[in-house]
């Protein structure tokens, strides 16, 4: 059994003594080798969880263990790229890119961290500042990917490409995965850019998590139906119900049978995400730990 | 495989600070330069001048002297003292405090290194570089200060020369490393830390001096009548009493024990500062 990529018990943090909290309570637990995509609404904590699981932050209360170990001791196996993506700007490409095997000494894969870069058509000798944002955003996945990491945490990774080169990374980020069974934590808000390439996820909203799993249990445990308005959707967990004229549409979970006369559908992923978000009082459904023993079939 | 490999951080400090290493050089390069060449070549010329002015009836000894050497002298020693005050704008604003705003500091702490070993390169390597500058400075300028104590009209208690003319020089510059450090990594902003940091290296200069003289029992001479301290007295205070004159005073055999005494208390303002930056550090991250 491999440790899991990332377990976080009651995990909170909060800035300043008196600062509200960019993440409480949060329980979680990811399985090595999958691809999550962490979404939420802006401010939701999704930056600051990242950043605790990078051990760049300390946690206020709670714990959080990254790849079996302390996010300190797994430092040389986390890969991470900063929602900013920052560099030095007074380095060239080449110097970052030797800079990432300075401070990476008996991990750094040139070839990877190089054939990153060379797809953008990246002149090495060209400073920092002189680049672009996506062409920014290659060299920072370059030196995370360089370090050859177990884990690559990655924020917002992909909001300033352009779609050819999305497409691109994205499928370096896939081959990365499958290849060398690398697990990727992403964050973005855009939920259609993750859809194909996700397996797993992870929605917070206000500093808690609404959703955990594997896309595909999650999308089972849930089903959108159409019935008579007025109707009583108990026992079933009611996520949002909306009622237009005499017909009242819902997205729901489950407890048993649904009656033979509601008309039922599977909601896409974009549905469920924009449910739970509209509605912050909709109940969470994040598995107990207990939940994914059963291993990744990488 | 070889994680046991050391990171070779220093070599990554140096290339992240090559313009203000090459800044420092020349600092330092140019003011022994221009002291060798006031001693070499200047002094000369001030001499063949004071020939020719004591020909004359009346002097022009003094403005000759002081345009020429004792100035420039001068400007050395107050440059070699207070370039701690752009050692700290140098430490809060671009080593640190840019590093933390400007989010490159989380890329350093996301790479092999952890962040207590990113800021012991980031202090060590600047502090090599800052020792070694300041002590050529200052064993180039108590050299030049001393070659032609008859041309300067200066005292070895004045202010910038008591600092220039020791270790004191490089404890300032270390002291001011290590409070930039610090500010750097509470304020987390360039600017800030920047002003912060020079405004606090200020203000510890300003109160040192202000204590200086009591850092060191000074003599007191008392007679009946009044008398002459020597040229190279620290004079303090002086006054009449009931039965006769004194006058409290440093000697200048005074300058060491004085002087060695503000450097240990510099030097210890700098382990504290040092110490409160790495227990900052360690209590915000991971």
């Amino acid at each position: 059994m491999t440790d899991p990529a990332i377990e976080a018990t009651a995990l909170g943090k909060r800035f300043g003594r008196r600062g509200a909290w960019a993440l409480r309570d949060c329980s979680l637990r990811l399985p090595a080798g999958r691809v999550c995509a962490v979404v939420g609404p802006n401010g939701a904590g999704k930056s600051t969880l990242l950043a605790l699981a990078a051990g760049l932050l300390a946690p206020t209360e709670g714990t959080v263990a990254v790849l079996g170990t302390d996010p300190a001791s797994a430092r040389p196996r986390v890969g991470f790229v900063d929602q900013g993506k920052p560099l030095y700007p007074q380095l060239t490409v080449a110097e970052t890119l030797r800079m990432g095997a300075d401070l990476n000494p008996g991990r750094w894969d040139a070839d990877t961290a190089g054939r990153v870069v060379a797809g953008g058509d990246l002149d090495p000798g060209k400073r920092i500042r002189s680049l672009s944002g996506g062409q920014r955003t290659r060299v920072a996945l370059a030196l995370a990917l360089g370090k050859r990491p177990e884990l690559l945490l990655l924020d917002e990774p992909m909001a300033d490409l352009d779609p050819l080169a999305r497409h691109e990374l994205m499928g370096v980020l896939m081959g990365q995965a499958a290849g060398h069974g690398t697990t990727i934590v992403m964050s973005s808000h855009v939920v259609a850019e993750l859809e194909d390439s996700c397996d797993h996820l992870l929605l917070i909203g206000g500093g808690r998590v609404r959703l955990a799993g594997e896309i595909d249990d999650l999308l089972a445990a849930h089903t959108r139906v159409t019935a008579p308005a007025r109707t009583d959707l108990a026992p079933h967990e009611v996520v949002e119900s909306r009622t237009t004229g005499r017909q009242l549409s819902a997205l729901i979970r489950p407890a048993g049978p649904l009656p033979g006369d509601w008309r039922t559908g599977a909601p896409s992923l974009e549905e469920l995400v924009l449910s739970y978000l509209r509605n912050p009082e909709a109940p969470a459904l994040a598995p107990a730990p207990a939940h994914d023993t059963t291993e990744a079939a990488a | 495989m070889s994680t046991t490999a050391p990171a070779r951080l220093p070599r990554t400090v140096l290339r992240l600070h090559r313009t203000a290493l090459i800044v420092w050089s020349a600092f330092v390069a140019g003011l022994i330069g221009w002291l060798v060449w006031l001693n070499e070549i200047t002094v000369d010329a001030v001499r063949a001048a004071e020939a020719e002015c004591s020909r004359a009836l009346w002097g022009c000894v003094d403005i000759i002297e002081h345009l020429d050497y004792s100035g420039p002298t001068g400007y050395i020693g107050t440059l070699t003292c207070y370039g701690f005050l752009a050692v700290a704008a140098f430490t809060g604003g671009a080593l640190i405090g840019r590093e933390l705003e400007s989010g490159t500091a989380r890329l350093a702490w996301t790479q092999g290194v952890t962040p207590a070993r990113w800021l012991a390169a980031k202090l060590i390597v600047p502090a090599l570089v800052l020792t070694a500058g300041c002590a050529a400075l200052v064993l180039a300028f108590r050299r030049g200060w001393a070659a032609n104590r008859d041309l300067m009209g200066d005292h070895w208690a004045f202010a910038d020369v008591f600092v220039a003319r020791g270790p004191a020089t490089v404890a300032y510059a270390l002291c001011a490393l290590a409070v930039g450090t610090l500010t750097a990594l509470l304020l987390r902003r360039a600017l800030p830390a920047l002003a912060v940091s020079v405004a606090t290296m200020g203000l510890l200069n300003v109160v040192l001096e202000r204590c200086r003289a009591r850092l060191w029992p000074a003599e007191t001479r008392t007679a009946p009548k009044p008398f002459e301290l020597p040229d190279d007295a620290w004079r303090l205070e002086w006054g009449r009493t009931g039965t006769g004159h004194y006058a409290t005073y440093h000697p200048a055999s005074h300058f060491w024990p004085l002087h060695l005494v503000e450097t240990g208390i510099v030097l210890a303002v700098a382990a504290l500062a040092t110490a409160a930056a790495f227990a900052v550090l360690r209590r915000r991250t991971a």
